[in-house]
């Protein structure tokens, strides 16, 4: 390993010299300076949705038994595993809502329309509803999935506060991955930065 | 003095030798219209790598390995821009030190400084092959080095790279990186696939068929895993299949909300992620022996995309409590948390092998990927478009990345030198193909 090492510390001089130094245009600026420092480490014991580690549609894989590392499940009031989104269906009673660019809260033209949803939800008590969180192209894919989720969460939330039991409304984020637009525009982005409802009788 | 290091010296006295007298390329031989295989512009600045096509003894060649896995292991070291390889030609007679002789004395006339000579031998059970490396720059001629490998029939083209691989720890102390994998997401039809193929674009094969979304491949630190979110089940959960071996996923996380983002520990013993089963996404660590998950940010912001330094002591991460997404760095305990970047929008952090470097993507209307040093120093940018360029992934060595762009039509997984030079697109890459992971060297 030293020899190694060693070799290397010889060689990054001319290494370097090799490789060509590219310009460097607007650059975000950097500091190392500090932000709120989060409490420390808490574990939490939230009951996790455990399907069993079957794998009945990944290749190659075979069914044999295998011990997934299963988290231990304590019992909390977490709800019970949901219904497969593929068992909720479209609902022309229910409107889409739409967020601003990075943005994920409740517009106030938006809320007129949770507003009605939620009157809907309200007279045909036996519905389960499912709100898709969405987000248009720009952005990452991992970055995205996170702000579908903050954008289903706070359209979950507002219904919420209307009187909607939360154990009727599960939560979905598909990040940038279901597009209804797939131009490059702002008209298109628009639409798909959306939060959207389908419904399940009970 | 040890082999590298004596080597190391040639090399330098090499490059300085090349500097000062602007050795030209080897010539080619008028019989031989392929014979050089490649000639890199500013090759004054590379080794001058001699290869005849490889010596296969015991038996006739049905399958033209003796060409074919020569231009592997050619492409290999091109790939790495050490060399400038000189190869097409016929292959040396096996046991005959004087033709070697003669051909070595006529390489070094016309300007090589180092020979490779490859003896592949197939057994029914396994294809071995011994590397020569020779000083040309030596009165000599003399063998500097000599190693052999053995691998599975099936696998042909991973002696070429293994010893490309050997060939540049020879010249520089530490393996190349052609005996990888790259595993992406492939669009197909509306679904999204994770497929794996060799660093060079090779054998792409789907790891992936079951017509969902599946999302952000990550490699364990032994190669023999991948961890990866995946709509199979309706919602989006994290789990590890194994690329190589006929055993069923796990389910890491299932949670309710998302479980994705996941980041192996060094060690191989954690994976961190994302998951908003406490109301929103939150960075925690899972212990996979245990399957105890330990929750690292408590902040009612979006906190996502975690990715460990090479020590394991610390998490990089991106969070928008700043008002627009961000990185910060913070121990692996969760505390001790510093801002990276301050402006823009900023997330995919990816930590270098070597731990001194950070590489990220930057929305600035298009994406493209910059740099930093883990103390906010040293920003630099890596690439200026066209169109978007992200999902950075190392190299085992850390000389290169992998990234996706869709700079051509469709999105494509590219590679370039960690100072952002040489961008490329994989030549035999599939088509919409995005979010590359680079793995460690196989086992």
């Amino acid at each position: 390993m030293t020899q190694r090492r060693g070799t290397l510390h010889l060689l990054l001089p001319l290494l370097a010299l090799m490789l060509l130094v590219t310009g460097c245009p607007k650059r975000p600026a950097t500091t190392a300076a500090s932000a709120p420092a989060p409490t420390a480490s808490t574990i939490v014991p939230t009951a996790p949705v455990q399907p069993t580690p079957a794998a009945p549609s990944t290749s190659p894989s075979t069914s044999a038994p295998a011990p997934a590392p299963a988290p231990a499940a304590p019992a909390t009031a977490a709800p019970a595993t949901p219904p497969r989104p593929s068992e909720f269906a479209e609902n022309a009673n229910l409107r889409d809502v739409y967020f601003d660019f990075d943005k994920y809260d409740i517009r106030p033209d938006d809320a007129k329309t949770l507003d009605a949803n939620a009157g809907w939800l309200k007279s045909n008590a036996n519905n389960l509803v499912l709100i898709e969180g969405h987000c248009d192209e720009r952005g990452t894919n991992e970055y995205n999935l996170a702000l579908g989720e903050r954008r289903a969460k706070a359209t979950m939330n507002y219904l919420v506060s209307q009187g909607i039991q939360a154990n009727r409304i599960t939560i979905i984020s598909y990040g940038k991955e279901r597009p209804v637009c797939t131009e490059k525009n702002e008209a298109c982005w628009q639409k798909n930065r959306r939060a959207h409802f389908l419904v399940k009788a009970r | 003095m040890s082999t590298p290091r004596r080597l190391a010296f040639a090399f330098a006295a090499l490059l300085a030798a090349a500097a000062l007298l602007l050795v030209p390329p080897p010539a080619a031989r008028s019989q031989a219209p392929d014979v050089l295989l490649n000639v890199i512009a500013g090759g004054a600045k590379k080794l001058n790598l001699f290869m005849p096509d490889f010596t296969v003894t015991g038996a006739p060649d049905p399958a033209g390995l003796s060409r074919s896995l020569a231009e592997v292991t050619g492409n290999d070291l091109t790939f790495s821009t050490l060399f400038s390889v000189v190869g097409g030609q016929p292959p040396l007679p096996a046991g005959n030190p004087d033709a070697m002789q003669k051909t070595w004395t006529e390489a070094a006339a016309a300007g090589a400084h180092a020979a490779l000579h490859v003896v592949v031998t197939p057994r029914p059970d396994r294809l071995e092959g011994e590397m020569r490396l020779y000083d040309l720059t030596s009165p000599q001629l003399r063998q500097i080095a000599t190693k052999k490998f053995a691998v599975v029939p099936s696998e042909p083209r991973r002696l070429a790279h293994k010893i490309a691989d050997e060939v540049v720890f020879q010249f520089t102390g530490e393996l190349g990186d052609a005996d990888t994998k790259i595993a992406f997401v492939a669009l197909r039809g509306g679904a999204k696939e994770i497929y794996t193929m060799d660093y060079d674009g090779a054998a792409p094969v789907p790891l992936t068929a079951n017509q969902s979304i599946n999302l952000s491949p990550r490699w364990s630190p032994d190669a023999r895993s991948l961890a990866f979110t995946s709509y199979m089940r309706g919602y989006p959960y994290l789990y590890r299949l194994f690329a190589f071996e006929r055993r069923p996923v796990q389910l890491l996380a299932g949670f309710l909300g998302i479980n994705s983002s996941p980041a192996w520990s060094p060690d191989g013993r954690q994976v961190a992620l994302t998951l908003s089963k406490d109301g929103n996404p939150e960075i925690y660590v899972l212990t996979l022996a245990s399957g105890a998950f330990r929750r690292l940010t408590t902040h009612p912001s979006i906190d996502t995309e975690p990715a460990w330094s090479p020590t394991g002591r610390e998490i990089a991460f991106v969070s928008d409590r700043s008002g627009s997404a961000q990185i910060y760095v913070m121990d692996a305990e969760g505390a001790n948390l510093r801002r990276l970047t301050q402006s823009g929008f900023n997330t995919q952090p990816r930590w270098s092998p070597k731990g001194d470097t950070i590489v990220f993507t930057s929305r600035q209307g298009t994406h493209d990927l910059w740099a930093v040093a883990p103390d906010g120093s040293a920003l630099r940018r890596l690439t200026t478009g066209p169109g978007d360029n992200e999902s950075a992934a190392w190299s085992p060595s850390g000389r290169h990345l992998a990234f996706q762009s869709n700079r051509l039509r469709g999105s494509k997984v590219f590679t370039m030198l960690a100072d952002g030079s040489e961008q490329q697109p994989i030549a035999n890459a599939p088509a919409d193909s995005a979010s590359p992971a680079w793995s460690p060297r196989l086992p």
